[in-house]
Order: C-alpha cells, then sequence, then structure tokens
C-alpha cells in the first residue's frame, strides 16, 4: 500500500475519531508523523481537518530518525545497571517507514 | 397489511428533530429531514484519540471504564518510578491528590475508578518486584496485606476484592508461573501457569481469568494464551501475533483484547489489536494509532482504554479509547 505522511501535534480527544478509524488507518510516528493511506480522499480531509503539514516520505523519515537517534544516545548513555532493568533492556530500534 | 404498530404494539414516534436521549431500538421518523431512524448496536472495532494524559510515562497501570478509568504509578526512565495517580472522565484526565505510598511501575491492577488494588511491582531498589499493597478509594490509597513474595511485570486481572496476580518476575530475573488470589482479606496461592512469563497481558476475573503473550526466557516474545478457571490453567489458542509488554483487559476470559507491546523482529514497537471471543483470537483490521509498549490498558471488549507507553523513553501521554460495539443512529431506507 502507498502511503502520505504529514506532521501535526496530537491535542488528545477528537484528534483521530472512531469514524476516522473506521474508514482509514491513521499510524502515529515519533516527532508527530502520521501516516495515512494515499489516494485517499477522507484522510486527506482528516490532514486538513487536524491542520496537519504534508510532508513527504524523505522529510518525514529524517524528522523521525532524528527522534529515534535522540532515544537512542540516551539509552546508549544509560548506565550499565539501568540498561539491565527490566523496563530498560530494549534499546530504541530504528523505524524505517513504509 | 403489516403494520409497525402490528408487529410491535408501538407507533413509530413523528418529530420535527431527532430525540437527545435516545435509546438503543428506539425508531422514529423526523419530519424535517423526511427520514426514518433507527438508533442500534453496530460493530465499530477501532481506535480513537482520547485525552492526553498529565504526565507522560510507561508501564502504569490502568483499571475501570472508557469513561471513569484510574491511572496509576508507572516510570520515566533513568530509574525514575511514579507515584502519580490520574482519573479519566472520558475526555479529560485530571490529576488526583491521592499518590500511592510507595511509588513504583509495572503493578498488578485490579478493579474500578473509585475501588482499585495496586498489588506488587518495580521500584528502584528493586526492579525485580516489591510486596506492597495499596487500596484506593476514590480518594486515598491506603496499606492492605502484602503479596506472599515480591512480584512484578505479572499478568492481573479482577476488583478490588477478588484480584488474581498470576506469572511475572518472582526475584531478579526469575521468571514466574505461579498465581495468587485476593479474596478482601487475604492472599492464597492458586494453580501454576503451564508457562513461565513475564509482561504478559490479563483479562477477566479471578475465577475466570486469561493469560496471553509476554517474553520468556530465553525464547523470547511468546504468543502463548491460557485461560484460568479459578483453580487451574488450561491453555487456549494463540495470539496471532507474538508480543510482549503488551496491554490487555477484558471482563471476562471469554472476550478480551490485546493490544500494542513489542514483537519480532528487531523487538519493534506494535499497535495491533487482536480479539479474543473464547474460541479464536482475531486481529482486528485497523491498528492503535501509536505503536507503543508498557502501555496500560482497561475495559472490555466494548469500551476500552489505553494510555502512556514507550516510546519516548521518559513515556507517552498518548490515550487511545476503543470502542468494540456501540449504539448508533442510522437513517432506514424504506423501499
Amino acid at each position: 500500500m502507498a502511503y502520505k505522511y504529514c506532521v501535526a501535534e496530537c491535542w488528545g480527544k477528537g484528534f483521530i475519531t472512531h469514524d476516522d478509524a473506521s474508514k482509514y488507518q491513521v499510524s502515529g510516528f515519533p516527532g508527530n508523523v502520521w501516516q495515512i493511506p494515499a489516494n485517499n480522499q477522507d484522510a486527506n480531509l482528516w490532514v486538513n481537518k487536524v491542520a496537519g503539514s504534508f510532508k513527504t516520505k524523505a522529510e518525514a523519515q529524517a524528522i523521525v530518525d532524528v527522534e529515534v537517534t535522540a532515544a537512542q544516545a540516551a539509552w546508549d548513555a544509560l548506565p550499565d545497571e539501568q540498561k539491565q532493568q527490566p523496563f530498560n533492556k530494549q534499546r530504541p530500534t530504528a523505524i524505517v517507514l513504509e | 397489511m403489516t403494520t409497525y404498530y402490528g408487529l410491535y404494539g408501538q407507533k413509530v414516534q413523528y418529530l420535527a428533530s431527532d430525540p437527545t436521549d435516545v435509546q438503543v431500538g428506539q425508531v422514529w421518523y423526523n419530519s424535517t429531514s423526511a427520514t426514518l431512524k433507527v438508533n442500534q448496536l453496530s460493530t465499530v472495532n477501532a481506535w480513537a484519540s482520547g485525552g492526553a494524559l498529565g504526565t507522560g510515562r510507561y508501564a502504569l497501570s490502568g483499571t475501570g471504564t472508557q469513561t471513569a478509568a484510574l491511572g496509576f504509578g508507572g516510570y520515566t526512565g533513568g530509574g525514575i518510578y511514579k507515584n502519580n495517580t490520574e482519573l479519566y472522565d472520558g475526555s479529560t484526565w485530571t490529576n488526583s491528590p491521592a499518590t500511592l505510598t510507595t511509588a513504583r511501575g509495572y503493578i498488578g491492577q485490579a478493579g474500578n475508578q473509585t475501588a482499585t488494588l495496586a498489588f506488587g511491582g518495580s521500584t528502584s531498589p528493586a526492579p525485580y518486584g516489591v510486596t506492597n499493597v495499596e487500596s484506593f478509594n476514590g480518594t486515598t490509597w491506603t496499606s492492605s496485606p502484602a503479596l506472599p513474595a515480591a512480584r512484578s511485570s505479572c499478568g492481573s486481572c479482577g476488583t478490588q476484592t477478588a484480584a488474581l496476580n498470576f506469572a511475572g518476575f518472582n526475584g531478579p530475573a526469575v521468571y514466574s508461573n505461579v498465581t495468587e488470589s485476593w479474596n478482601g482479606s487475604a492472599w492464597t496461592a492458586g494453580g501454576n501457569m503451564n508457562t513461565s512469563r513475564v509482561f504478559l497481558g490479563g483479562a477477566g476475573t479471578n475465577s475466570a481469568a486469561l493469560g496471553f503473550g509476554g517474553y520468556l526466557t530465553p525464547a523470547g516474545h511468546t504468543s502463548s494464551s491460557e485461560s484460568y478457571n479459578g483453580t487451574s490453567w488450561t491453555s487456549t489458542p494463540s495470539l496471532n501475533t507474538a508480543r510482549s509488554r503488551l496491554a490487555g483487559f477484558g471482563a471476562t476470559n471469554t472476550a478480551a483484547i490485546a493490544a500494542g507491546g513489542t514483537a519480532a523482529p528487531g523487538n519493534t514497537n506494535s499497535g495491533a489489536t487482536e480479539l479474543y471471543n473464547g474460541t479464536s483470537w482475531t486481529t482486528n483490521p485497523s491498528s492503535m494509532a501509536t505503536a507503543r509498549r508498557f502501555v496500560a490498558g482497561n475495559g472490555t471488549q466494548t469500551a476500552g482504554l489505553v494510555f502512556g507507553g514507550h516510546p519516548p523513553a521518559s513515556g507517552t501521554t498518548a490515550t487511545e479509547e476503543w470502542s468494540g460495539i456501540v449504539a448508533q443512529t442510522k437513517t432506514v431506507t424504506v423501499t
């Protein structure tokens, strides 16, 4: 499936409604990046509703990469003792947008 | 000629506008729009965004319903565990002045917004478990009889006076299959799960529970699911996606939801949602909007809630509302 991307800040209730979600999948990524199906009129209208700013896939990937790199650096900086704790064992992994 | 009155013993209301207090099954004619309308139950099976948590965190716990939930505890990374308590009213989270006596994450959870039991969990000096149990009455937390052994990252379900705690850590890196049942005054041993695991999901009651997913050592994420009858655990059909650190909720062991978590390959964060009907798990076509792990969940298969989770490294404030079956007004086409 082909996708489009936008950046929008989630304000909470009403950002994605059940009506939106029953028509198309909206998937969120670090950096307030949102993925919607391409060629979907309802999804395009949703981007307008949330005052989203369309990004190319490369632009969206760059935003996500910055967030993931920062998270990885923060994890790498943890003391070894904390890295071994149950909640910290997983180093943030790279996210590749489809 | 067959009439609506003849079939149902009632006349169709003739109204200038839609009624405000609509009941399921109610039928009326809207004379302004010239349409016949009915309020009926419809299957939605989708997530919508909810109000943001006041404090972003992960490995927090939740009880209650979609419109009256309690979120408590959690972790914000860097060895910092939280004692925050927040209340959700269906649109907004409000900080409660009451805080857990012992700040901790991955706490066992049972009950509702005004009657919750919080048991075990991880603290900074004891990441693999504590015995602490606390009870919330809607305004304050008070200590309750301790767990028999230190536990964390368990599956859990039930009510404040009839709770179940199963599997999880039972000491440093010790993966447990132990079950403990709470009757409102004391913890007693239940039947052991067939598979020892941590970071699993749980649903149901203390006499009809479901434990699913989780992390095994050394195998990793599991899809294994087990059902409890109050005495013993029985293997049930597996999740479609093996995962751990997921949210699980549901009122019974035959109507549960598994959402989010991490899955292979590479411990990828998941937003996948699966529904259990007592016979099999079905993957829902649409997923949570924000894939995450260590996410809290509560509610039922028809109306649930997830909130918090990781990423980011300090935890998210994101909340999503699950609607399975809802009442919707639809226009009836008469031919």
